[in-house]
Parts: C-alpha cells; sequence; structure tokens
C-alpha cells in the first residue's frame, strides 16, 4: 500500500457559490465547482479522463450521475463511478481516483459533488429504518444527540467544552470571507442557543447549505507541471465500521474511525505528532470529540480537556478547522475540508495560514446512521507539502 | 383544506414481519440463530456472527436499560411536531441488543442512563402496535 504514497497529488480545488441558494440546480452547482477546480489546476479539460461523483442528496437524479456530470462537461473518461459514503465520499473519492491511475485506468481524476436541499421534506423521508422513524427518530440529529450524550456520560465533557468547538470555529470563520457564519459568537452564546436536539445545542450543528465542490487528483510528475504547488497525498484509509447505537453493541476499547486511522498514518508513515494541522468532519460538534480521540491526537476520554486548553485554534498544538469547518464556513460534504486542506499545504491560506504547515489531515464521516443497524463510513486523507 | 400528516407506521418486509406480529400480540420477539445461539436484531435472513440462516423467533424478557436518551424539541417530520419536546431512548435490553423506542409515563427530566425499563405496547392502528418503554 506504501507504493502510492506521495506518487499523487490534488492539483486544483474549487467550490460553487454556497450557503441558502435554493432553486440552483444540483447539477449546476456540480458544475461550478467543477469548472473552477479545473480553472485552479490550471489543467486542459481533455487531460481529464476520469470523473467520480458524490451521489446527490435528493434522489431521482441518481440515475448514470457521473457519466450525466462528464458529459454537460464536455469529458469523454475512460473511468467513472457514483460514489455514496455520505459525507466520507470526498476524502474516499480521492483515495478511489488515486487507484485508478494507478491501475492505468485513467491519468487525471475529477472528485466533485453538490447538494440542494430543497426539497427537503423528501430526503428526510428517505432518512431512517422501520425500528426507529416511527418513535420520531428522524435524521442524524437524534444520533448526533445520542453520541454527545455518551461522550458526556462516559468521559465527563462538558457544554462549555463542545461551546468552545463552536466558538473556535467562528473565530476561523471571521478570517475566511466566503464562509456562511461570519457573525462573532461567545461561549455565553452558545450556552445560551436552544436545544435541538436535547443535549444537542443548535450551535453544536451545521448549517444546511447549497452548493457543490470539487477537486483534481493526478500523478505527482504532471502536478508538477500545472499552475499550482501540489498537495501531496501521502495517506488514505477508509473504515466501514457500526456506531454506538449498533444493536448488537461494540467493542468501547476501539472506536469507529480508527481503522481508518492506522491506514492513513501507516501509509505516510507518520505520527499524529507529524501532523501540523487537521480538517476534522464536524457536521455536529461531537465528531470533533470523536476524531480527535481516534486519530491519535488525545487519550481516550481527554478531547474536551484538549479543546478546553485552546489546542485546536491557531498557535494551539493542532489548528483545527482553520476555514471554520462545516458548523461555520458551511456543510460542503468535506470538500470545504479538502479544499482548506490544500491551501494549507500549498502556503495559500492567507490570513488563516498555519505557519511552516507540511502535513495536513482531512477526516471524513457520513452513511446510514439512522438506519438499523446503524453504520457509518469513516475516510482520511494526509495531505503534504511537496 | 389538508388532513393532518400522518405518522410514517412500520411497513413489515417478510424479515421484520414476525418482530411486528408479535408486538401486537403484546410480545417482544426477536431471532436467536440457531447456529450460534446470538440474539439477531435488526431482524435478518442471517446471522452478523456465524452467518447462518438458521434462527428461531423466541420471547424476550421485555427488561433493560436506558442506555441513551435525548429530548427532540425540534423535530426532523411534520406529523412529530405536534409532540415536540418529545424522548427518543435507546434501551440496552438484558438479552444484549439495543433497540430505539419511546420512554413513556416519565417526565423527561427524569430519565437518566442505567434507568430500569420494561417494554410496553401501544397499539396506534388496527394492525400496528409500537413498542415503547416504562420505568420498571
Amino acid at each position: 500500500m506504501s507504493s502510492v504514497s506521495g506518487r499523487y497529488a490534488i492539483v486544483g480545488v474549487g467550490t460553487s457559490r454556497f450557503g441558502k441558494l435554493q432553486g440552483v440546480s444540483t447539477m449546476g452547482f456540480t458544475l461550478e465547482a467543477s469548472k473552477r477546480a479545473i480553472e485552479d489546476a490550471g489543467i486542459g479539460r481533455d487531460a481529464i479522463d476520469g470523473v467520480l461523483v458524490m451521489m446527490p442528496a435528493i434522489m431521482g437524479e441518481q440515475h448514470g450521475w457521473a457519466a450525466r456530470v462528464a458529459g454537460y462537461l464536455g469529458l469523454e473518461p475512460t473511468f467513472s463511478a457514483t460514489m455514496d459514503l455520505g459525507g466520507a465520499t470526498a476524502c474516499g473519492s480521492v483515495q478511489t481516483a488515486m487507484a485508478a491511475i494507478d491501475a492505468g485506468y485513467c491519468t487525471a481524476v475529477l472528485c466533485c459533488f453538490a447538494t440542494q436541499n430543497w426539497p427537503q421534506g423528501v430526503a428526510m423521508q428517505l432518512f431512517g429504518s422501520e425500528f426507529q422513524v416511527p418513535y420520531g427518530d428522524v435524521g442524524a440529529l437524534t444520533l448526533m444527540g445520542h453520541i454527545k450524550r455518551r461522550q458526556m456520560h462516559e468521559h465527563g465533557y462538558t457544554e462549555a467544552q463542545y461551546g468552545q468547538i463552536a466558538v473556535t470555529w467562528r473565530a476561523h470563520a471571521r478570517d475566511n470571507p466566503e464562509a456562511q457564519m461570519q457573525k462573532p459568537m461567545t461561549l455565553e452564546q452558545y450556552l445560551a442557543s436552544r436545544w435541538v436536539v436535547e443535549p444537542l445545542r443548535l450551535f453544536d450543528c451545521c448549517p444546511n447549505t447549497d452548493g457543490g465542490g470539487a477537486c483534481i487528483v493526478t500523478s505527482l510528475e504532471r502536478a508538477r507541471d500545472l499552475k499550482q504547488k501540489p498537495a501531496r497525498i501521502l495517506g488514505a484509509g477508509q473504515t466501514h465500521a457500526t456506531e454506538i447505537i449498533h444493536p448488537n453493541g461494540r467493542d468501547p476499547e476501539r472506536l469507529s474511525g480508527s481503522r481508518a486511522a492506522d491506514q492513513v498514518y501507516a501509509m505516510a508513515g507518520v505520527q499524529p505528532a507529524d501532523v501540523d494541522c487537521a480538517q476534522l468532519y464536524d457536521a455536529f460538534t461531537p465528531r470533533v470529540m470523536h476524531d480527535l480521540v481516534a486519530y491519535g491526537f488525545c487519550a481516550p476520554g481527554e478531547a474536551g480537556a484538549f479543546v478546553e486548553a485552546g489546542q485546536v485554534t491557531h498557535g494551539g498544538s493542532l489548528p483545527c478547522n482553520t476555514a471554520g469547518g462545516l458548523i461555520s464556513e458551511g456543510h460542503l460534504s468535506g470538500f470545504g475540508h479538502i479544499r482548506e486542506a490544500v491551501r494549507q499545504v500549498r502556503g495559500t491560506a492567507a490570513a488563516r495560514q498555519v505557519p511552516d504547515c507540511e502535513l495536513c489531515l482531512v477526516t471524513g464521516y457520513g452513511g446510514a446512521p439512522h438506519e438499523a443497524p446503524p453504520t457509518v463510513s469513516y475516510s482520511a486523507l494526509l495531505l503534504g507539502r511537496d | 383544506m389538508f388532513g393532518a400528516i400522518e405518522k410514517p407506521l412500520p411497513r413489515p418486509s417478510e424479515d421484520s414481519a414476525p418482530f411486528w406480529e408479535a408486538a401486537l400480540r403484546g410480545e417482544l420477539r426477536m431471532q436467536r440463530c440457531g447456529g450460534c445461539g446470538h440474539v439477531r436484531f435488526p431482524p435478518s435472513l442471517l446471522c452478523p456472527r456465524c452467518l447462518s440462516e438458521a434462527a428461531e423467533w423466541v420471547a424476550l424478557s421485555g427488561r433493560g436499560t436506558v442506555y441513551s436518551w435525548v429530548v427532540v424539541h425540534q423535530s426532523q417530520h411534520p406529523a412529530f411536531n405536534p409532540d415536540a419536546p418529545y424522548n427518543v431512548v435507546i434501551i440496552q435490553l438484558d438479552e444484549g441488543p439495543r433497540l430505539h423506542g419511546n420512554l413513556v409515563g416519565t417526565p423527561n427530566q427524569e430519565i437518566h442512563i442505567g434507568m430500569p425499563v420494561e417494554v410496553v405496547f401501544d397499539k396506534v392502528s388496527d394492525d400496528t402496535a409500537l413498542v415503547r418503554w416504562k420505568r420498571a
């Protein structure tokens, strides 16, 4: 597996307009983001011969989705797939792109996604099993509420520690002109925010975001001839695992996602202590507590104190979610995290730049947590400066 | 005018029908694997531990403890809006599996992890009874 480490790179990143933008089509967002990633890379459109697209959130448009995206972009790829790892797709698609290039199926791959949250009601109907929905247990919020409840019960994490995550990301978003959530937020405002699914507060959650994101993967050799400094893909990993509420329980000593962590570090040949900054999948604050432990930055149970000590802020030992994260930049399903990580290792993150950033971890999370049994996919990338 | 939006009810499959048929009779039943004895949930054609297809539907004690609980203030389905704030609990059954549901008859603020509970059956239509929980 180590043979592909560092041999491929992300050469272009882009997003569409994003925010509350109902009325723009999923395809429209996908094309906008893809075009910007192509422009960012400075790669000829004819050079792109692989297309990987995340399954759109709204069903009904999904048939042949990747091939349709290619068609709209005027591409005739030799490799394509519509991927479905939920919020784990962004990192997962980059890993698949590397594998496809390595196999000789194609040479440069566009990975892209978009979502249009309207009509939300339709999407919600699709979430959940017959063993959950009849009890009013619908969508991801209840799962995240349960995860926060169990974390607080098992580790003594405090409300203020979760609040510190939300407040820190908001401060980071203030240096990102594109972020959706720009108003300053204090811990007091977090603690006064309403319950959504108690113990989950409004500011534990990311906003709904309409929009899309894209990136382009090719060989390091070709990357070095393109416009931008390559972001080398040093490691990639996945786990497809059950969640804490799995009806058959799970080994509490082994956190979901830790196999993805083992893979990503082994492939890159680095340790958590080598990582300069991280973009952690944070649709909800309890996810951050989880990843800080699963990816080896804290001992089990110590994520709350780590956050409280300011370690995830600029100037801390591990600046995280430097563009504001899903919670404050917006929910670009992990493509925003890839874009920010690429900027960090290129050294082009402007006011958000982590000094001398050589290595950035990106994590993804998503899947079918509201099904029975609840399962989720974890994915991760380690990007390095060239 | 439009009528009230109806709450979604289970539409049992071949796999899950025995669970819901038992609930309608006032019994909590799950599959016990004929290969390894694992109590299997959700219902499935095969055992996730040993892949055996053999199973019998056995009656459970209907007892367990609260593993986790949340209070939904912002419902994600319009039919549940009038109920908010309402609880969703995960019950750790004495026999092993965990099951989602609602805890009835106890104020939300008195629910806690580890609280002993027992099953109740709530007949919500002619052919459906939901599995809920009350303080034991």
